[in-house]
């Protein structure tokens, strides 16, 4: 018996939530119709070859209610224009059609504005009262958009509730680059649900079209154009959750509680790391060292605390396994696969 | 590096030739001396604190400092180079030091009460650091030394534009020092050379546009510092190594002493407002650490200035009318019973009797500081005055006050509805921390009409029988003079404060005036006899340890001893204090299959501890994770398998191997965790938890670790059952509900069967009378379990025997799942378990926290399979004499304490039959083979 527990335990997948929404609860949205598709990458591919223009990102978000006690923010639309609202396109397809955890990756780049309207969508058969909000990090917004309830911002109660919708506006002005969580703010104890699922993140790529990358030993600047593939990495109080993002097609993928990355042998690819909750943690990728940001250092381990972020690119060389090396979130199996395939 | 007491000539001479080699090492040409004279004082609350006395500088002009002790003490900015020599003088009761972690590591240096001594240093590093006293750092001495440049230049801020910008400290308009200290930031503020006292999560005004600096510490535990809407570049030298900055609006402070500082352009890029300052770790949102960060257009004739939280200057008991809303403090310790300890208990002992017991006006601030415990705990409301959460009258985003997950640090909340409010910790649910919220318009003390209670209960008038036996209740768990000592020839005297209470009639009118004292009396007696201590007449076989949880020794500073008991004499054969560990609070034991090694929990801490069976001596004592509660082998294979009460899962330790190689995770990923307390292997492998945080018993494959069921446990008072123990018997599951006052009863694959309601002859709501227990459910007899704890089922799979912390044994025949008998117990009534009678039968042993001795029950004396007759078999006083064998020397609380108790050999069904020839030769065939 014990012998069956040693190997048992540690492998992740025996005790992997059937119902963690990464698993089955998600399935892929439908492509739409062939032609729409080439049309929309072909218009993107446009837009992301003027490296200056600046684009409205117009976001309707759902937040709902899912079994085991989460929440799980989804993305019902994603439309891309210009700042005046002309020459839409509609991204949506690049997201899951379900709920997810974690939420949505909004990427966009600096310059650029959000206006995200989210739907309380708990339960239609019994609505909950409950407010939610989405408040997010480091982009500019007024206090209308701060997703916090009127007795924190004295103004009034920012959230969405069963009868209204709420829309935030957001500018990524210059100097807001980098990687930025956003969670409810409002729901539960007043502090906000951001530990039960109602969290995801906003990447803005800075209008340099540049990051800092690890190469061979040594720091180098690279275009973004070379990286591959932006890993979101949540690292919660017991488990890494995560989003696959293919930088071509913009597509982004879930993979539930510590989610298998893959990545190319030789391509460049970019780790976001958000951490949520109440727990520290210390992240490791064996047999990789990265640019320690605002410094002239190579690391190879980074301690974090809840909602701190943290961004690098490296060069998949070989295959790895990321993991939380502090206190028992190891022995607790917050680990996953890094997978570098020829 | 160089901060000592120094009074001789030779020591001030080392000091000026070190400052002169400083000079010239560092080639400053305008380093200053700072002579500065503080004092550590007591704040008005019974918190210490620093005061300035003077500040000198070679160079001129200082601060206007405050007049007052203030906390975080003063704020000493000095430049790079410079040197610094502190006066200090102590007027407090304890040993108080001064040092500066970051220049110079710790300092042993110490002054007695009254004695004054010199702290030398010299401002080497550029930075904001923690200064402080070692010992008592968290309840309010520290402060922050601000070395700057010589230049002036401070950490750059980025506009709204995106530009970098240089900052020189002549550009900024405020400076703010927030330290992080357990759930609550205490502030301070320096506008034009004045520096002002901000106390407990302040708003910090600014105007529009307006340069400020923010200087953020820790001390004691990490957090991580969050401000609303405003970025920073990291202070990482990034400007001299020509590097780009790393942008952050998030900081984590580390343990055990850190800071982080930065400059922002107030409101830039998004306008005026209340921007929201917090902690963002989740549970200290949850216990109150946030504070606002208000930003106001100059153009409408808004000044900025910054409003100041609750002081501990401020209005308290006994001084209710005057001055600033007020703070009382309470600090979480690992010392029974004042487990809440008010900071100034001392002082006011002798009205509330109760250290855990604190009174404030309405409008007054609760503070909560985990300072003086190893483990993880959360503050969560247990009770409050009825209107206090309700949205109309009350405030119910502060109360009721919880947090998900269990934590270190603290907690702050504000109290606006007089009445009486109590606080406990979810881990361990006999931690008690009472706050009277005193209307100073009513004569008596105000418990308020009607309280709620967490389990769901809501608008119990005061004046019921269980709203003053929950208070007697508090008055017994809290004051250790109250325990009784069965060894004492006096009667059990408990006492109460002597003072005027008003209280709520079952009409819901305000009694006002009534003597506490007396309404308690008058319903649970005083000066009982103590039943007379006797040996059972057949003897056990083998071995009872204790874990007498409570007992102090000389030789360490934490609680707890286990005291072994030879079953075949009564005799005490040992005491085991583990002083070269300080082993805290052993609460639970298991042993393998040999018997030769005792595995100890320590409850409020992180470790579980290896003993030699045989002989008591140390084996090893490994770190396993926050709060180990229970401990228990796999039958099958012998692997021990550890609950994680503070976290979210259960450890398993190979047999032979002292790390543990899997944490078997009790919820799925991203859940709430369920903090499992006292679990049970059921003879197929299960791993059987009961989950006190999510109000289940959780069933575990422990092959796989797949979770095979969570079925809710309780019913009663479903918002909060609160299941602690389980027991396993032949083919069912029973799990205690410490709040519900249950037993649930489940199959073996989690499927419900039945309740057992161990409160259905008891009337919660009349005033203690006649009436208050009688036979309701029509069983003919009258029975009661409040707060049951320990819960075992007997080898036989035949009986439950349940410890009720209320003071009563209840009995359950598992053939019906009903009681059958009830026996008194002790108070604090918690640990059972079975070992074997000699010649057959068993014995259930049951341990008591507020007592000194061990109840032996014999639950079927006549061994007719009928256990309507259990009878109290023996009491057996747990203080050791002199002659006991020890490893220390027991110092105050006798005895007391127990808690989990453990019979050897280990006679349960699957286990005994692994048993050694040596173990097994002492045992009857049917002990052998207990399931026919």
């Amino acid at each position: 018996m014990a012998k069956k527990i040693s190997q048992a335990f540690f492998s992740s997948s025996v005790y992997l939530p059937q119902k963690w929404p990464g698993n089955s609860l998600i399935r892929q949205r439908q492509l739409q119709s062939g032609f729409a598709r080439i049309l929309s990458c072909a218009l993107l591919f446009l837009l992301a070859g003027s490296a200056q223009a600046q684009e409205l990102h117009k976001i309707e978000f759902a937040a709902e209610k899912i079994e085991g006690g989460y929440f799980a923010y989804r993305m019902r639309q994603h439309l891309v224009s210009d700042l005046s609202g002309g020459n839409a396109v509609d991204v949506t397809s690049r997201y899951p059609d379900g709920p997810t955890i974690p939420g949505p990756t909004i990427v966009i780049r600096e310059g650029d504005e959000v206006e995200l309207t989210l739907y309380h969508q708990f339960d239609p058969e019994s609505p909950a009262h409950e407010h939610v909000s989405v408040h997010v990090h480091g982009v500019h917004y007024d206090i209308e958009s701060d997703g916090t309830l009127e007795y924190i911002n004295h103004f009034k109660d920012e959230s969405a509730i069963p009868v209204m919708s709420y829309k935030y506006r957001w500018i990524a002005a210059p100097g807001t680059a980098g990687t930025w969580p956003y969670h409810d703010h409002n729901m539960l104890t007043h502090n906000g649900a951001e530990d039960r699922g109602l969290y995801g993140a906003v990447i803005v790529n800075p209008a340099s079209n540049t990051t800092v990358m690890s190469s061979g030993g040594s720091r180098q600047t690279v275009s973004l154009d070379t990286v591959t593939k932006d890993y979101v990495l949540y690292l919660f109080d017991d488990t890494f959750a995560g989003t696959e993002i293919d930088r071509a097609t913009g597509r982004q993928s879930y993979g539930g509680a510590n989610p298998p990355l893959t990545a190319q042998k030789n391509t460049n690819v970019r780790f976001h790391l958000i951490a949520l909750g109440t727990n520290f943690h210390r992240f490791e990728l064996p047999g990789y060292s990265w640019p320690e940001p605002g410094t002239d250092q190579l690391v190879s381990a980074k301690t974090l605390g809840p909602i701190e972020k943290y961004v690098f690119t490296v060069n998949a060389t070989q295959s790895s396994s990321y993991q939380d090396t502090a206190l028992n979130n190891l022995l607790l199996g917050m680990r996953g696969a890094f997978l570098v395939s020829e | 590096m160089n901060i000592n007491i120094s009074r001789s000539r030779i020591k001030a001479f080392a000091a000026v030739k070190f400052f002169v080699v400083t000079l010239l090492l560092s080639g400053f040409a305008f380093s200053a001396t700072h002579t500065i004279v503080m004092t550590a004082e007591y704040v008005a609350n019974g918190q210490p604190a620093y005061k300035m006395i003077s500040h000198t500088s070679s160079e001129g002009a200082t601060l206007d400092y405050p007049v007052e002790a203030v906390i975080p003490g003063p704020t000493l900015f000095v430049k790079e180079g410079d040197v610094v020599n502190i006066e200090l003088t102590n007027n407090t009761q304890m040993h108080v030091g001064f040092f500066v972690p970051a220049l110079s590591g710790l300092s042993g240096n110490q002054l007695a009460p009254g004695q004054s001594g010199n702290f030398q240093f010299n401002a080497t590093k550029v930075g904001t650091h923690v200064y402080g006293d070692e010992g008592s750092h968290l309840t309010g001495l520290f402060g922050a030394l601000i070395v700057d440049r010589q230049d002036g230049r401070v950490q750059s801020l980025i506009e709204g534009d995106g530009t970098l910008r240089s900052v020189n400290q002549s550009d900024l308009k405020k400076e703010y020092v927030m330290f992080m200290v357990g759930s609550t930031f205490w502030g301070a503020e320096i506008v034009n050379g004045k520096q002002r006292p901000l106390w407990t999560n302040p708003t910090l005004g600014a105007l529009l546009n307006d340069a400020v600096r923010f200087h953020i510490l820790a001390i004691g535990h990490a957090h991580t510092f969050h401000l609303h809407a405003h970025r920073w570049p990291d202070e990482t030298g990034f400007e001299a190594l020509g590097v780009e900055p790393h942008i952050i609006d998030a900081k984590i402070l580390d343990f055990p002493f850190d800071s982080h500082v930065f400059t922002v352009r107030a409101g830039t890029g998004v306008g005026t407002g209340f921007w929201q300052y917090h902690c963002h770790l989740v549970s200290h949102m949850e216990s109150g650490m946030v504070g606002k960060f208000h930003v106001v257009d100059p153009g409408t004739g808004a000044t900025g200035d910054s409003i100041a939280g609750a002081s501990p200057n401020g209005k308290i008991w006994p001084n209710l009318l005057d001055g600033e809303p007020g703070l009382v403090t309470f600090e979480i310790t690992d010392e029974p019973g004042s487990f809440f300890r008010s900071i100034r208990s001392n002082d006011i002992k002798g009205a509330t009797i109760s250290p855990a017991l604190e009174i404030i006006p309405p409008g007054g601030s609760v503070h909560f500081i985990m300072s003086d415990t190893n483990a993880v705990h959360t503050i969560t409301s247990l009770l409050w005055p009825s209107d206090a959460n309700d949205p109309l009258l009350g405030d119910h985003r502060q109360i009721p006050m919880d947090q998900t997950k269990a934590y270190r640090g603290g907690g702050i909340v504000t109290l606006d509805t007089p009445g009486l409010y109590v606080f406990t910790c979810k881990i361990h649910p006999y931690m008690f921390g009472a706050v009277i919220v005193d209307d100073p318009n009513t004569g008596g003390l105000d418990l308020g009409k009607k309280i709620d209670i967490v389990t769901g209960i809501n608008n119990l008038p005061t004046i019921s029988d269980l709203a003053t036996r929950l208070l007697r209740t508090f008055f017994v768990a809290t004051v250790q003079g109250n325990w009784q000592d069965v060894t004492s020839s006096k009667p059990w005297r408990v006492k109460y404060p002597n003072v005027n209470v008003a209280i709520g009639d079952l009409q819901g009118n305000l009694v006002d005036n009534l003597p506490l004292k007396d309404v308690l009396e008058s319903r649970y007696g005083q000066d009982v006899k103590l039943a007379d201590l006797f040996n059972p007449a057949t003897p056990g076989v083998g071995e009872v340890w204790i874990n007498t949880q409570f007992e102090k020794t000389a030789g360490k500073t934490k609680p707890g001893t286990i005291t072994v008991l030879d079953a075949a004499t009564w005799k005490i054969k040992r005491k085991i204090a583990l002083p070269q560990i300080n082993m805290n609070h052993p609460h639970n034991m298991w042993t393998n299959r040999d018997q030769s090694i005792i595995f100890q929990t320590q409850w409020f801490d992180t470790k579980l501890t290896f003993i030699d069976r045989a002989t008591g001596a140390l084996l090893h004592n490994i770190h396993l994770g926050d709060t180990p509660s229970h401990v228990m082998t796999i039958p099958q294979s012998d692997v021990i398998t550890v609950a994680i009460n503070g976290e979210n899962g259960v450890i398993g330790i190979r047999p032979g191997e002292i790390e543990p190689y899997v944490m078997m995770p009790t919820q799925h990923p991203g859940q709430v965790p369920a903090n499992p307390h006292g679990h049970w292997v059921s003879p197929d492998g299960k791993i059987i938890t009961p989950n006190i945080n999510t109000s289940d018993t959780g069933f575990y494959d422990s092959n796989t670790g797949e979770i095979i069921a969570r079925p809710a446990a309780g019913g009663n008072f479903p918002a909060g059952p609160h299941p602690i123990a389980i027991g396993v018997g032949v083919d069912k599951v029973y799990t205690a509900n410490l709040l519900d006052h249950s037993l649930s009863v489940y199959d073996l694959n989690g499927n419900p069967l039945s309740r057992i309601n161990l409160l259905a002859d008891y009337d919660p709501i009349a005033p203690t009378g006649d009436t208050t227990l009688q036979d309701r459910d029509g069983d003919g007899l009258v029975t009661v379990g409040v707060l049951p704890i320990q819960t075992p089922v007997d080898p036989t799979g035949r009986v439950v025997v349940t410890a009720n912390t209320g003071g009563t044994i209840t009995i359950v025949d598992t053939s019906i799942d009903k009681v059958v008998a009830m026996l008194p117990c002790d108070p604090g009534c918690h640990g059972v378990n079975f070992g074997a009678k000699s010649g057959g039968g068993y014995y259930a042993y049951v341990t008591s926290k507020f007592s000194n001795q061990l109840i032996v029950v014999d639950p079927d004396p006549n061994g007719d399979g009928n256990f309507s007759d259990a009878i109290i078999a023996g009491r057996i006083a747990l203080v050791a004499g002199g002659d006991v064998p020890s490893d220390d020397k027991v110092v105050s609380l006798a005895g007391t304490g127990g808690q989990g108790v453990l019979a050897i050999p280990n006679v349960y069904n699957g286990w005994v039959q692994n048993l050694p020839a040596e173990w097994r030769d002492g045992l009857t065939p049917a002990q052998l083979s207990p399931v026919q």
